[in-house]
C-alpha cells in the first residue's frame, strides 16, 4: 500500500513546506504576543471604555472561525488600502490577529497572578506605567504563562493549516496538491500528519515539562 | 442572570462588533488605479491566480507546475514582455481574490457564462468546456447522463459545472443528491470510494483523468451540458481593459500561427474549434 | 459596498438548513466528545500502565495534528481501510474524536483536584470505585471544570466551519456557496461572522448561566 519511492520524492517537498508553516506560525506568535500584551492590559485597565474595547476585540477574534477570519481579512485588506500584501503577509496578519485574542486572555491571567505589592513598590520607586509593564509585569507574566504560550504555538501551527485560502502554499496545501497529482491520498495525508507531529509532539512535551517545573517552583 | 439578559447582552456585544467591522467599509473609498497594463509592465510581472488541482490545465508533477496554463501563459508573457508568476489558491478563493486585487488575471480557466460576463472581463476562449460526467470504469448502471437520476453526484464548489449539473438534475424524474467539493480531485477520490456515482466536470478535465486512470474511471458520453468554452479572465474595472486587450492580442496571434492549436493537441488530446474574440455564451 | 438583502432573503431556506446542519453536527460532536473524553479520562486516572501509555500516544497524536488533516484522513482515507462513512457521520466522528482528547484532559484535571482524603474516606465506608467516581468526584469537579468545558464547546462550534471540506452543507459551505453564486463575497462573509458570533456568544452566556445555577445548587447542599 505504501509507495516508498514516492515517499522519498515527496518528503523534501513537504519539508520545504513545513518551513513555510513554521515561518508564518512563529511570526504570528511574535505579533500575536504584542497584540496580546496590549489587549490583555486593556482588559485590566481601570477605564471602563478601554476594558470594553479589549473585551470586544477578544469577543470578535475568538468568536469567528479562523477560516472565516482569513477569508474576510483577505478580501477586506484592499478596502482598507492594502491591496498588494503578499500571501505570506496576509496569512501572518490573519493568524496574528486571532492569536492576539487568545494570548490576551493568557496574559491577563499572568498579570493577575503578580502580587500587587510589587507594583506598589515599583510605583514608590518612581517607575512609570510603561516601565512597570516592560520590566515587572511582562517578564513575570511570561514566566508564569510559558506552558500556555508553548501550547498556543502548537495551536497556531495547527491553525496555519487553513492559510492556503489566502494563497500560501503551506504544509497542508502542498500535501493536498501532491495527493491531487499522485492519487495517493492516504499516504500523502499520513505523511502530512507525521510532519505536524514532528514539530508539535516535542513542543507538547516541552510544555508539560515547563508546567511541571513551574508547579514545583511555586509549590 | 436570566435567560432574557443572556440574549440582550449577546446582541449588545454583537452590535458593537458589527459597527466596528463596518467602519472601514464606510470611510475608505477603494483606491483608483490608472492603467493595469502599465502597472504590470512596470513590475515586469503578470500575477496569475489559479488552482493547481485542475489537470490538464494546472497540476503538479513532482512538485513542479505542469499543464496547458503554464505553457500558454509562458508564451503570452513573451508576447507582452513580462514574466509570469502563478499563485495557487483553493478554487472558492480564486474569484474573490481577483476582486480583492490579489492578482492580475485568473487562469483556471473558467467557463464563460452570461452572469460571469457581466461581472468579469474575459479573454478569448482557449478550449471547449462542455460539461459531462465521469463515472466508475466498471459501473454499468451509468451508461448515459440520465442514469444519475435518484443517485449522488459530485461537482466543484462555486463552479459553473456545478450550476450546469443542478440545472440538468432538475430535468430528471428522480431527485439527484449533489455534493459540493472544494476541489475536483476530492470528488474523483470519492468516486473511486463509490460514495458518489459520478462527477460533473468539463470534458477536457475528465477526459484527462479517465486517460490517466482508465482502470478507475470512464467518461459518460454524450456530454449533458450545453456547448460552452473555457477562458481566462480579469477584472471588469475600466483600468483593467488595457491588460485584457493586450492578452487578447497575444492570444489572437497564437491562434493565427497555430501555437494555441498545438498546445490544445498536446494537453487536451485534440485541436478544438473555439471562437476568436468576443462571443455570446449559451447560458 | 452596497448591501443587497435579497442575497439572503432569496436563499433563506438554504441558510436555515445550513444553520441546522451546523447546530446538529456541533451538538452531536460535543455529546460524542464528552462521552469519549470521560471514558479516556477515567481510563487514564484509574487504569494501569498498559492502558495509559497507548492513550497518551493517542491524545498526543490528536492534539498535534490539525482538525482538517484528521478529517481528511477519516473521510478520504477511511475507504482504503474499508471504512466508508458518509460525510455527516464522518464529520461527527471527526469532531467528537478531536474534542474528546481536550475534554479528557479537562476531566483529568478535575479528577485530580478532588481531595485525596475524600476518596480514602469513601473507600473506608465501603463505597465501590464506580460509585465513588459518579457520586463523589464527578459532581464536585463539574463545578470546577465547567468554564473550561464551555470554552472547548465553543472551540468545537468554530471547528464545524472546516466540515465544508468533506462536502457537509453547513453554514460556511452554504454562505460561501451563495457568495460564489451571487459574487457577493464580502456580504456573505460578514453574515457568516455574525452567525458564528451569535452561536458562540449564546453558548458562552448559557455556560455562565449554568455556572451560577450549579454554583448556587452546590452551596445549598449541606456539607
Amino acid at each position: 500500500m505504501f509507495d516508498w519511492p514516492l515517499l522519498q520524492q515527496n518528503a523534501p517537498l513537504l519539508l520545504g513546506a513545513l518551513w513555510v508553516t513554521l515561518q508564518v506560525s512563529i511570526a504570528a506568535l511574535v505579533f500575536g504576543f504584542v497584540i496580546g500584551i496590549v489587549v490583555g492590559s486593556l482588559r485590566l485597565s481601570p477605564i471602563p471604555l478601554l476594558r470594553r474595547l479589549g473585551g470586544a476585540y477578544i469577543f470578535v477574534f475568538r468568536g469567528i472561525p479562523l477560516l472565516v477570519q482569513l477569508l474576510f481579512i483577505y478580501y477586506f485588506l484592499p478596502r482598507v488600502g492594502l491591496p498588494n500584501v503578499s500571501p505570506t503577509v496576509a496569512a501572518i496578519i490573519g493568524l496574528s490577529l486571532a492569536a492576539g485574542a487568545y494570548i490576551a486572555e493568557i496574559m491577563r491571567g499572568g498579570f493577575l497572578a503578580i502580587p500587587g505589592g510589587q507594583l506598589e513598590a515599583a510605583g514608590l520607586l518612581g517607575m512609570s506605567d510603561a516601565q512597570m509593564l516592560m520590566r515587572i509585569r511582562v517578564p513575570q507574566a511570561v514566566r508564569l504563562t510559558l506552558p500556555a504560550l508553548v501550547n498556543e504555538m502548537i495551536l497556531l501551527i495547527k491553525a496555519s493549516s487553513l492559510v492556503s485560502v489566502v494563497g500560501l502554499a503551506d504544509l497542508t496545501r502542498t500535501a493536498q496538491n501532491l495527493a491531487a497529482s499522485d492519487y495517493m491520498f492516504v499516504q500523502d495525508y499520513l505523511m502530512l500528519a507525521g510532519f505536524y507531529c514532528l514539530i508539535n509532539v516535542p513542543l507538547a512535551y516541552a510544555a508539560s515539562l515547563l508546567e511541571r517545573s513551574l508547579k514545583e517552583r511555586t509549590a | 442572570m436570566s435567560l432574557d439578559s443572556v440574549f440582550r447582552r449577546t446582541f449588545n456585544r454583537l452590535s458593537i462588533a458589527a459597527a466596528l467591522a463596518l467602519l472601514p467599509l464606510a470611510v475608505l473609498p477603494s483606491s483608483a488605479h490608472a492603467d493595469q497594463l502599465a502597472d504590470v509592465k512596470k513590475a515586469g510581472e503578470l500575477v496569475v491566480g489559479t488552482e493547481m488541482q485542475f489537470a490538464p490545465f494546472d497540476f503538479l508533477e513532482a512538485g513542479k507546475q505542469k499543464g496547458l496554463n503554464a505553457e500558454l501563459f509562458e508564451a503570452l508573457g513573451q508576447e507582452m514582455g513580462v514574466k509570469i508568476k502563478f499563485l495557487d489558491l483553493p478554487w472558492p478563493s480564486v474569484l474573490p481574490g481577483l476582486e480583492a486585487k490579489k492578482f492580475d488575471v485568473v487562469a483556471g480557466p473558467i467557463i464563460v457564462t452570461k452572469a460571469r460576463k457581466e461581472r468579469y472581463h474575459f479573454v478569448s476562449p482557449i478550449a471547449e468546456a462542455t460539461v459531462a460526467l465521469l463515472a466508475g470504469a466498471k459501473d454499468d448502471s451509468i451508461s448515459k447522463p440520465e442514469d444519475i437520476a435518484g443517485k449522488t453526484v459530485g461537482a466543484g464548489k462555486g463552479s459553473a459545472q456545478l450550476e450546469e449539473l443542478k440545472a440538468f438534475a432538475a430535468t430528471l424524474p428522480q431527485k439527484v443528491t449533489i455534493r459540493e467539493y472544494v476541489d475536483n480531485n476530492q470528488a474523483y477520490a470519492d468516486l473511486a470510494a463509490k460514495r458518489i456515482v459520478a462527477v460533473a466536470n468539463s470534458l477536457p478535465n475528465i477526459s484527462f483523468v479517465a486517460a490517466q486512470k482508465s482502470n478507475l474511471y470512464k467518461v459518460v458520453q454524450p456530454p449533458f451540458g450545453k456547448k460552452s468554452y473555457f477562458a481566462y479572465l480579469g477584472r471588469k474595472d475600466a483600468d483593467a481593459d488595457s491588460l485584457i486587450a493586450a492578452l487578447d492580442a497575444a492570444l489572437t496571434k497564437m491562434h493565427d500561427d497555430g501555437r494555441l492549436a498545438a498546445l490544445q493537441k498536446k494537453w487536451l488530446g485534440a485541436e478544438m474549434d473555439v471562437p476568436k474574440g468576443d462571443f455570446e455564451p449559451t447560458w | 459596498m452596497t448591501f443587497d438583502p435579497s442575497i439572503f432573503t432569496d436563499h433563506l431556506g438554504d441558510i436555515g438548513s445550513g444553520f441546522l446542519v451546523t447546530l446538529g453536527t456541533w451538538s452531536s460532536g460535543v455529546v460524542l466528545g464528552l462521552a469519549l473524553g470521560m471514558l479516556i479520562a477515567v481510563a487514564q486516572v484509574f487504569g494501569n500502565r498498559f492502558v495509559r501509555a497507548p492513550l497518551r500516544v493517542f491524545i498526543e497524536l490528536i492534539r498535534s495534528t490539525p482538525f482538517l488533516v484528521q478529517l481528511f484522513l477519516v473521510y478520504y482515507g477511511g475507504p482504503s481501510f474499508g471504512i466508508s462513512l458518509d460525510p455527516i457521520p464522518a464529520g461527527i466522528l471527526g469532531l467528537g474524536v478531536y474534542g474528546s482528547v481536550y475534554f479528557a484532559e479537562i476531566f483529568r484535571t478535575g479528577f485530580e483536584s478532588v481531595a485525596r482524603g475524600q476518596l480514602e474516606a469513601a473507600d473506608c465506608l465501603g463505597i465501590t470505585r464506580l460509585q465513588c467516581i459518579w457520586r463523589i468526584q464527578v459532581p464536585q469537579m463539574l463545578v470546577m471544570i465547567l468554564p473550561a468545558l464551555v470554552n472547548m464547546v465553543t472551540v468545537l462550534c468554530k471547528e464545524t466551519a472546516v466540515l465544508s471540506i468533506i462536502t457537509i452543507p453547513e453554514l460556511t459551505m452554504v454562505l460561501t456557496g451563495i457568495g460564489s453564486e451571487t459574487f457577493a463575497f464580502v456580504e456573505t462573509l460578514l453574515m457568516l461572522c455574525i452567525g458564528y458570533l451569535i452561536l458562540v456568544e449564546l453558548c458562552s452566556r448559557l455556560g455562565m448561566l449554568l455556572e451560577t445555577r450549579v454554583g448556587r445548587f452546590m452551596s445549598r447542599q449541606p456539607r
